[in-house]
């Protein structure tokens, strides 16, 4: 957890071992009724005494504690509900949102806030309610719009509780990089909640892969490297549109023969279990210089990029491995194996819009991009590319969801005096 | 070397030439002297001050956007190498990007100009276009010129990095190319044209086709009355792809069909003319030099081969395009007047033609008689008052 992450009033904190009971995965809708319904009444009473805390903050620029402590309840136990609706997480929740969950948050007492800040806090809200609700974290930011409660719970999290139903119901245990994935977005969904209701004046940060225990990021042949700053040029920005339009139209022709060299790619691959190495390069190449022009467009990456792909021609690049052997069977069914991923894929493409929108918004006001959200962006990026990968016959490792761009550094090596119990 | 030059030179100059001379023939007559037109008399004195007025206004806004075009290139040409740094697209993407960057600031300025003047014509009922439709309508149209742009830095940029200094020779050969390739299958992309409904016009159609030696030319409407009340129409295309458009504002019922027919004629007379082809073998004579003065002036920054001589190629290019414009223009009026020409051959009806332009100085509010220079640097048609002066002339060469 970096000094950052630390120093945030809300801090999402992880204890789920990934096994799920198959009988309760198999009625996770039907069990949470009584769950949704008494959210509907604890959502009501919650807003209700938010507008009470609002003018308290107002007048006294600091949230009284006992108004604190109930809608800390209340964020606990959204997260605790949206953790268990979307299987991020095992056991039935409690109703009170006081008691330990395996993805619980942790939120800092009352401090001292801006009444600027308080004043506007609606409004200042609305771009961390729209990436939350992209994000699908929190089944609180739908009662926050106003909106149906059981309209809330959308985008990612929907998206990888759908996936992640089917996988829990088959193997008994979520995906490690779907569980991981969800959890950020219900920490994104606890702050956005927390900001909302007056617990804290920090907004939220969208930057992936700050939880405690920071996610795993095992090592894939498809990779992305972030090596870009937060400045953007505000004449490109204004003008991303225009811009891109030559390279759309040059990856629409290039698309079309990719789609011809995956035929080949895929007969080939069927008799000899490998896809020819000039035809991975083709299309490597190609996934290659849609992540460069997508990280440009969405204002990830600042640089205009190439044209054809070239590995390490770009701040936000894309590393392939080399053609590896596949199994012949995986071959013939990969794009039955590749629904779910493309499925999520899209869920990605529509957080890396979000991020883009968002993005230019505050680039043509302030010249930078948020670093939360340009990181948030290149995650959306990556899975894109891994499924893109996937499909295209180019790995046979599936997509990997971990919402981390780094791997967490490694646990330092215990010193002996600690092992024996002597420090 | 130097004398291999000069006699690529002289070979150049003499091909030019005789390509001109080829391309300037006409069939009205030489030496045809039109009668004087009493503007007043023919368009009626408050028209004529009305549309002056109009086109005054135009004008002004026309020489300010020009100014502003030239000043905004000649800062960019001095600043923009600086948005290399941004690109990470080699030497030719890094050349497009430029490209584009300039023509992006190009319309941002020239933005005030595209309200003020869309202002001017909705205040006078000639235009009905919305303003949003203006800014923001235009973004698509944007980005196709982007392309473009980008399409012919890749052909300069790429042959200037082969070719270094010789590079405009090839390069005007494969502008010429791409230029006619587009004049052929602009008909194929263009949306919105309907095919006429009323039988009368299309037989009237096709006996003026007949009369002119063409054969199987299709007709097309163009739907343009919700954005303007300006009448118009026009032919494009090349061989199988020739078409001749009208503006469903022409049959509206302002025009007569006797008037109609003068368009259509006149219309159907750039086609029997070969005036299409013959601006693409025009086109080709201004690209050639166009290309070597390009080639001259961006030779101190590294040549075309180097996109940071892109700003700079930008500011001689638009200077170029003013610069010949009087020619150009020269070259179009010559095109017109001869399909006005064929038009009267094959209608016999001067008074149509007559009517209709005095009806286009109505709808359009076209000045009949402007002043010498805007028409010089503007016009691409013979003034209205010329116009009707040529039916005069052809009546009077008919005993009529």
């Amino acid at each position: 957890m970096s000094a950052e992450d630390a120093s945030h009033p809300v801090r999402l904190v992880v204890r789920d071992d990934r096994r799920r009971g198959r009988l309760t995965v198999l009625f996770r809708l039907i069990l949470a009724i009584p769950h949704l319904v008494w959210l509907a009444l604890f959502g009501l009473a919650a807003f209700t005494l938010a507008f009470v805390m609002w003018l308290a903050v107002l007048y006294e620029r600091r949230a009284p504690r006992s108004l604190h402590a109930f809608l800390a309840s209340f964020t606990r136990y959204t997260v605790h509900l949206t953790a268990y609706l979307c299987l991020a997480a095992d056991p039935y929740p409690s109703f009170t949102g006081s008691k330990p969950y395996p993805v619980d948050v942790e939120i800092d007492p009352p401090a001292i806030q801006g009444r600027w800040g308080a004043g506007f806090r609606l409004v200042l809200a609305v771009p961390a309610f729209v990436v939350s609700s992209t994000l699908g974290g929190s089944v609180a930011v739908g009662s926050a719009y106003g909106g149906a409660v059981f309209g809330s719970l959308g985008g990612l999290t929907a998206t990888i509780g759908l996936l992640g139903w089917f996988a829990s119901l088959a193997r008994g245990r979520m995906p490690r990089g779907m569980r991981d994935a969800a959890v950020f977005a219900i920490g994104y969904g606890a702050q956005t909640t927390a900001y909302a209701l007056m617990l804290t004046d920090r907004y939220p940060d969208s930057t992936p892969g700050r939880s405690e225990p920071p996610p795993e990021l095992p090592a894939h042949p498809v990779a992305l490297a972030v090596d870009d700053d937060l400045r953007r040029p505000r004449l490109l920005v204004l003008f991303r549109f225009p811009l891109v339009v030559p390279h759309i139209l040059w990856l629409t022709l290039w698309f079309v023969l990719v789609l011809l060299a995956t035929l080949l790619a895929w007969l080939v691959a069927l008799v000899s279990g490998r896809v020819p190495r000039f035809l991975h390069r083709f299309m490597a190449a190609f996934v290659r210089a849609v992540t460069h022009l997508d990280a440009f467009f969405y204002l990830v990456g600042r640089r205009f990029p190439g044209f054809v792909g070239r590995e390490g021609g770009y701040p936000i690049d894309l590393t392939i491995a080399p053609p590896e052997r596949q199994r012949r069977l995986g071959v013939l069914v990969r794009v039955v194996l590749g629904l779910p991923a493309l499925l999520l894929a899209t869920t990605f493409s529509s957080i890396a819009l979000v991020v883009g929108v968002l993005c230019w918004c505050t680039a043509l006001a302030t010249g930078r991009v948020p670093g939360g959200l340009r990181d948030l962006g290149a995650v959306s990026l990556r899975y894109q590319a891994q499924a893109a990968a996937y499909a295209l016959l180019l790995t046979s490792r599936y997509p990997d969801s971990s919402p981390a761009l780094q791997a967490p550094p490694p646990v330092p090596e215990p010193a002996l005096l600690e092992l024996t119990g002597l420090a | 070397m130097k004398a291999l030059r000069l006699v690529v030179y002289a070979l150049l100059v003499a091909g030019w030439l005789a390509l001109a001379w080829l391309l300037w023939g006409s069939v009205v007559p030489d030496g045809l002297a039109l009668p004087h037109v009493d503007v007043d008399t023919v368009f009626g004195k408050a028209l004529v001050e009305r549309a002056a007025r109009y086109e005054r206004f135009l004008l002004v806004l026309w020489a300010l956007g020009t100014a502003v075009t030239l000043a905004t290139l000649a800062i960019y040409a001095r600043y923009g190498d600086r948005f290399t740094e941004e690109s990470a697209a080699g030497p030719l993407g890094t050349g497009m990007l430029l490209g584009m960057l300039g023509l992006a600031i190009l319309w941002l300025t020239q933005l005030p100009f595209t309200v003020v003047g869309l202002w001017w014509s909705r205040r006078h009922d000639v235009s009905h276009l919305g303003y949003f439709d203006a800014v923001f309508g235009d973004w698509v149209a944007l980005g196709a010129t982007f392309v473009s742009v980008c399409v012919a830095l890749l052909v300069v940029m790429g042959l200037a990095r082969r070719l270094g200094s010789w590079w405009w020779i090839p390069g005007a050969a494969v502008f010429t190319a791409v230029a006619a390739l587009g004049v052929f299958v602009a008909p194929y992309l263009y949306t919105g044209l309907d095919r006429p409904d009323d039988p009368g016009l299309v037989a009237r159609y096709e006996r003026l086709e007949r009369a002119e030696g063409l054969h199987g030319i299709p007709l097309r409407i163009e739907s343009v009355s919700e954005r303007t009340s300006q009448a118009n129409a026009f032919a494009f295309g090349l061989g199988p792809s020739r078409r001749v458009v009208l503006w469903d504002t022409l049959l509206d019922g302002r025009f007569s069909p006797a008037e109609v027919d003068v368009v259509l004629a006149h219309e159907l007379g750039h086609h029997s003319g070969d005036h299409i082809a013959k601006a693409i073998g025009w086109f080709a004579l201004f690209a050639l030099p166009g290309a070597l003065v390009l080639m001259l002036a961006t030779r101190r920054r590294g040549g075309m081969g180097d996109p940071r001589a892109v700003p700079l190629a930008l500011l001689v290019a638009a200077a170029w395009a003013l610069v010949t414009t009087p020619a150009q223009n020269l070259v179009s009026r010559r095109a017109e007047a001869e399909a006005d020409w064929k038009a009267l051959q094959t209608t016999h009806d001067p008074q149509a033609a007559r009517g209709l332009f005095r009806e286009f100085a109505v709808t359009s509010l076209g000045d009949p008689s402007p002043p010498t220079w805007a028409y010089v640097l503007l016009d691409t048609h013979p003034t209205l008052a010329q116009r009707v002066a040529m039916a005069d002339a052809w009546a009077a060469r008919q005993g009529r």
